[in-house]
């Protein structure tokens, strides 16, 4: 099991940082000043994340951990109807970017600061991308192939589950915290889980957007056209 | 000459009765016939070299049985199995797999830690008789290293370096196989392969890459194809006579080493050996004749034959006060930030100089090349004369560093030359004698040549050296340049390695530097200059070394050269405006639709001086320009980061207005107090839409976020406000914006309220009783103009 991952912020992705702030279809927009954002995420992002492997029981929709931990949501359970384990991850890049983020604001720097607040989302994405490659990795080893990364707050999976999930994945060791109103501190900071299938199935839901789990319609940085009602 | 590898171990050790839960290893010592019976098996069809029963007989992972003082015993034990089934003509390789820990920074494991424990493993191996090293199986280079490390001194048997890739092509932490065997073959490992994870299928292209990268022998170790799981149960599907089929090709593609991994059995072996038997030995490519630096996950080549590289020089506190501050105090953010816009600026390579006076300087190098390993891809050189802080550097990177620099001065080749074989570094060498620097080109010759024979005794070889042709200043010696020229040209025509040197020395104590760097820099491309070390900064010298790069061969039909000058020109030099003071207003609101915050100011000081009121400047430039945003926001033309920097724009220019005219107040048109509810941190969006508010002339007062229900109540009958806007970012913390404005109701508080926050409704806005709800910053401003109307 590996207790703690500090993972390595080589880049940080322009063209998702580019989605996260809404500036997919604005063709215009200064290369510079999201350069620098990305430049600025990179600098100041402290990524690092943990995570455990459960056993999970797809019938009854529990995590098969010490203390058994049911799941409430019928998406997470169709998402996870096939896993017979899963990962529990927790993924922060820390509060120095934060504070930069504030800073920018307060000095009338508006518009960088939403930039970077993007490069951040994009930063702790990326951080849990390679988490989620070692978490792969180790699925594969043991004949096991993983679905993409479902987050409480996902379709109809209750946000109040983020204190048992971010104490599942351990992730009070990369200095994640919870508020009593389940957000999460740092403020860029990721739980998710990851299902584990047997064999190397085409599982459909692999394939399947992120954003296709998610109820904000209108976020300025959803992928494509989806109809929640199909999930 | 082809060896066989065994299959499996785990699978055997299962069908002879391990439990789950149970150390495998343990059986060497409780059940060795078992262990034998299996290498046995594997003998008879047809291994060449059987593996011991030791993957996981390290101190880490025997601990986690209660066994991690058993080391010895249980390695001992396992190679005396081995050796009761070999025989004389199988050879036996001491199997070592990973700790199961990640190195720092990536982990908490330390590289000693990790070293010490490998270094037990291997010499109890090596005592107990292996005839080989196999370190296995391993997903992170620097872990690789460190078992290197140990192996090199624990054992002067050969040793195989088997690390796992994935399905894109790199180990978990990043390395791919180019990358991987460049930095394995210079620390000395003998064989360097891949096992594990893949199927044949799947490493193929990997073996094709070691193979390319690198003159060691090959070797392979795949999966029985990828697994699936039936019944529970693991199962590599592949069957012996389909991996057969793809011996040939990996034989191909360069491997001579050749055995399984997980799935594979004795049958799976007998098929190899018997595909092994009709192929001819592969024809190796040679690996490039380049010197070859690698990051972790990146390899840089510098050639003769290949385009300049830039190796960045400005992570050097020398004459920088605050950078040396910084590095006195432990804090490395300023060299972060050097190295990130190196790179930006098209550094191929940077170097790495700790040099403050009174620090620990081994300390401070460890700490900087573990941050800049994390941060950038490009490969380091440590610059220092420091053998302390050499080592520490060397130890702490995950890649294949250049050392800067190696004279031929003795404590210099005594001590740095070593280190240089032992991390597999490569080499800078100095033209710098015990008698001192030798003033002309035939003399640095010489000295290099005493620093390349050194080198060559310790076993460095040719793609090791990066040669420097030392730059002395011109304003003191007037054949400085000259020597250097002449220098470089020797170079080329003795040893034929890539060159190197420090050019703005060049023009000390000369005005104009810049053009005299750039001309001394054309000369020397042209002359054989390689690998400058600069300050990639200079746009003089970098507009040099693109027109170089065009004129020397390598851009073809000047094409980067031409797009680097396109990007280069800025968009106000393209088209000069000229302003008409009658269209004042009209610029200026242009200007802020456009976002230029610096262009407005002028505008608005001329606007001004011409008579403009504050009010005609604000009502028709300045709101109409936000007007024209908001619409253009509200039929997608235009995208939020656009619609702020119109507003740091407004704000840009109001500032301009008070400066000049301080007694002239803007009329407000409404206070508006703006709070995310209690309970959630989330305040990005509320500022948005605080700043929108302030720019549209709105009085604003932001209480914040996670803000008590009592505060907003006070804050709006104090302050009179017309508008509260609330903000909740979560489905738990929306229920505080029904109890803020029942409060606000209760509390007799006549102003309106506005919602709004990601997982807000219209509906949810309504039964909660707000008297609007917006979906974004620019909706806010219209819905607060249009309530205070009411």
């Amino acid at each position: 099991m590996m207790p703690l991952f500090n993972a390595q912020l080589l880049s940080i992705d322009i063209n998702e940082t580019r989605r996260y702030a809404g500036l997919s279809k604005a063709k215009d927009f200064s290369l510079k000043l999201l350069e620098d954002a990305c430049l600025e995420a990179q600098l100041l992002g402290q990524a690092k994340g943990t995570w455990q492997l459960y056993d999970y029981d797809n019938i009854t929709g529990t995590v098969l951990s010490d203390k058994p931990l049911a799941l409430n949501g019928e998406k997470i359970k169709a998402y996870l109807k096939e896993a017979s384990k899963l990962a529990v991850l927790a993924v922060t890049i820390g509060e120095e970017l934060e504070k930069a983020i504030t800073e920018h604001f307060s000095k009338g720097n508006y518009s960088y600061a939403l930039l970077l607040d993007a490069a951040g989302t994009t930063a702790v994405e990326m951080a849990a991308d390679q988490i989620s490659k070692a978490i792969g990795q180790q699925a594969n080893s043991i004949g096991y192939t993983t679905l993409t990364r479902f987050s409480p707050g996902y379709g109809d999976w209750d946000i109040t589950a983020q204190p048992d999930v971010l104490a599942l994945a351990k992730g009070i060791e990369a200095g994640i915290n919870v508020t009593t109103s389940c957000m999460l501190i740092p403020r860029k900071s990721v739980t998710a889980v990851i299902g584990f299938v047997a064999g190397n199935k085409d599982i459909n839901l692999i394939t399947k957007e992120k954003c296709s789990y998610c109820n904000q319609l209108n976020c300025v940085s959803r992928k494509g056209e989806i109809n929640v009602s199909d999930i | 000459m082809f060896q066989i590898f065994d299959g499996a171990m785990g699978t055997m050790l299962q069908q002879a009765g391990l439990q789950p839960g149970q150390c495998p290893e343990i059986m060497n010592v409780e059940k060795p016939e078992v262990i034998t019976n299996i290498h046995a098996q594997y003998i008879a069809h047809g291994a060449t070299i059987i593996e011991t029963n030791t993957f996981g007989a390290n101190s880490i992972k025997l601990a986690h049985y209660g066994l991690s003082d058993k080391v010895s015993l249980i390695n001992t034990a396992a190679v005396k199995a081995a050796k009761a089934a070999a025989g004389i003509s199988v050879k036996i390789a001491g199997s070592v797999g990973p700790t199961g820990k990640f190195i720092t920074p990536l982990g908490e494991l330390i590289f000693d830690e990790a070293y010490e424990v490998f270094f037990e493993q291997i010499k109890a191996l090596d005592a107990a008789g292996v005839d080989m090293i196999l370190i296995e199986t391993i997903i992170d280079i620097q872990e690789m290293r460190a078992a290197l490390l140990a192996a090199k001194t624990a054992t002067t048997k050969p040793v195989i370096c088997q690390l796992s890739f994935g399905s894109d092509g790199r180990t978990v932490t990043g390395t791919d196989p180019e990358t991987a065997a460049i930095i394995l073959e210079a620390m000395g490992a003998d064989v360097i392969g891949a096992n594990c994870s893949l199927g044949p299928a799947q490493l193929l292209p990997i073996v094709k890459q070691l193979a390319k990268s690198c003159s060691c022998p090959i070797s392979v170790q795949p999966n029985a194809g990828m697994p699936e799981l039936i019944n529970g149960k693991t199962v590599f599907p592949m069957s012996p006579s389909e991996m057969a089929v793809w011996v040939p090709k990996l034989i191909e593609a360069g491997a001579t080493y050749i055995g399984g991994c997980c799935g594979t059995t004795p049958e799976h072996i007998s098929a190899v050996k018997s595909a092994v038997l009709s192929c001819a030995l592969p024809v190796r490519q040679s690996p490039k004749e380049a010197l070859a630096l690698t990051s972790r996950s990146k390899t840089v080549y510098i050639s003769p034959t290949l385009p300049t590289v830039i190796i960045g020089e400005r992570i050097n506190p020398t004459g920088r006060k605050q950078l040396a501050a910084d590095i006195k105090a432990g804090q490395f953010l300023s060299v972060k930030k050097e190295a990130l816009e190196q790179v930006r600026a098209g550094a191929k390579v940077l170097d790495v100089n700790m040099g403050v006076p009174g620090i620990d300087q081994a300390a401070a190098m460890k700490q900087a090349i573990q941050e800049l390993s994390m941060l950038v891809d490009v490969p380091l050189a440590i610059d220092t004369s420091d053998t302390e802080a050499l080592e520490a550097g060397l130890k702490a990177y995950p890649g294949r560093a250049l050392i800067n620099s190696v004279s031929a001065e003795p404590e210099r080749l005594e001590s740095f030359l070593p280190l240089a074989k032992k991390y597999g570094a490569a080499i800078l060498c100095l033209p710098i004698s015990p008698a001192g620097v030798p003033k002309s080109a035939v003399e640095r010759v010489e000295v290099i040549k005493i620093i390349l024979d050194a080198a060559a005794l310790v076993g460095l070889r040719k793609n090791d050296f990066l040669l420097d042709a030392l730059v002395m200043t011109v304003a003191a010696d007037e054949q400085a340049a000259q020597q250097t020229l002449a220098t470089l040209k020797l170079y080329r025509e003795h040893f034929g390695y890539p060159s190197t040197m420090g050019l703005s020395n060049i023009s000390f104590g000369l005005p104009n530097r810049q053009l005299m760097n750039g001309v001394f820099c054309a000369m020397s491309l042209a002359t054989g200059l390689d690998a400058p070390i600069l300050n990639p900064f200079d746009k003089t010298m970098q507009e040099t070394l693109s027109a170089g790069a065009a004129l020397l061969g390598h851009d073809k039909n000047g094409q980067l050269y031409s797009s680097k000058y396109a990007a280069s020109l800025s968009p106000i030099q393209t088209a000069p405006v000229v302003i008409n003071d009658d269209d004042i207003l009209a610029f200026i609101r242009q200007a802020v639709v456009n976002g230029e915050k610096e262009a407005v100011i002028p505008l608005v000081q001329r606007a001004l001086e011409k008579g403009f009121s504050s009010v005609d400047i604000t009502e028709q430039a300045l709101t109409a320009a936000m007007n024209d945003v908001g619409q253009a926001f509200g039929s997608g033309r235009c995208f939020l980061p656009q619609v702020l920097l119109s507003a740091e724009t407004m704000r840009s220019a109001f500032t301009t207005i008070k400066e000049i005219l301080p007694s002239q107040s803007i009329i407000s048109n409404g206070t508006v107090i703006l709070a995310t509810v209690k309970g959630d941190i989330h305040d990005l969006g509320k500022n948005i839409v605080a700043a929108l508010l302030e720019n549209n002339g709105f009085t604003v007062i932001d209480l914040g976020k996670d803000v008590d229900t009592d505060d907003i109540i006070d804050a709006a009958k104090n302050n009179k406000a017309d508008i509260v806007g609330l903000c909740a970012l979560m489905t738990t913390t929306m229920p505080q914006i029904d109890i803020a404005i029942k409060a606000l109701k209760d509390n007799g508080c006549a102003a309106k309220t506005i919602v709004g926050g990601a997982v807000l409704t219209a509906d949810y806005a309504q039964q909660a009783g707000a008297d609007a709800y917006a979906t974004d910053g620019v909706a806010a401003v219209n819905l607060a103009k249009d309530l205070m109307k009411q």
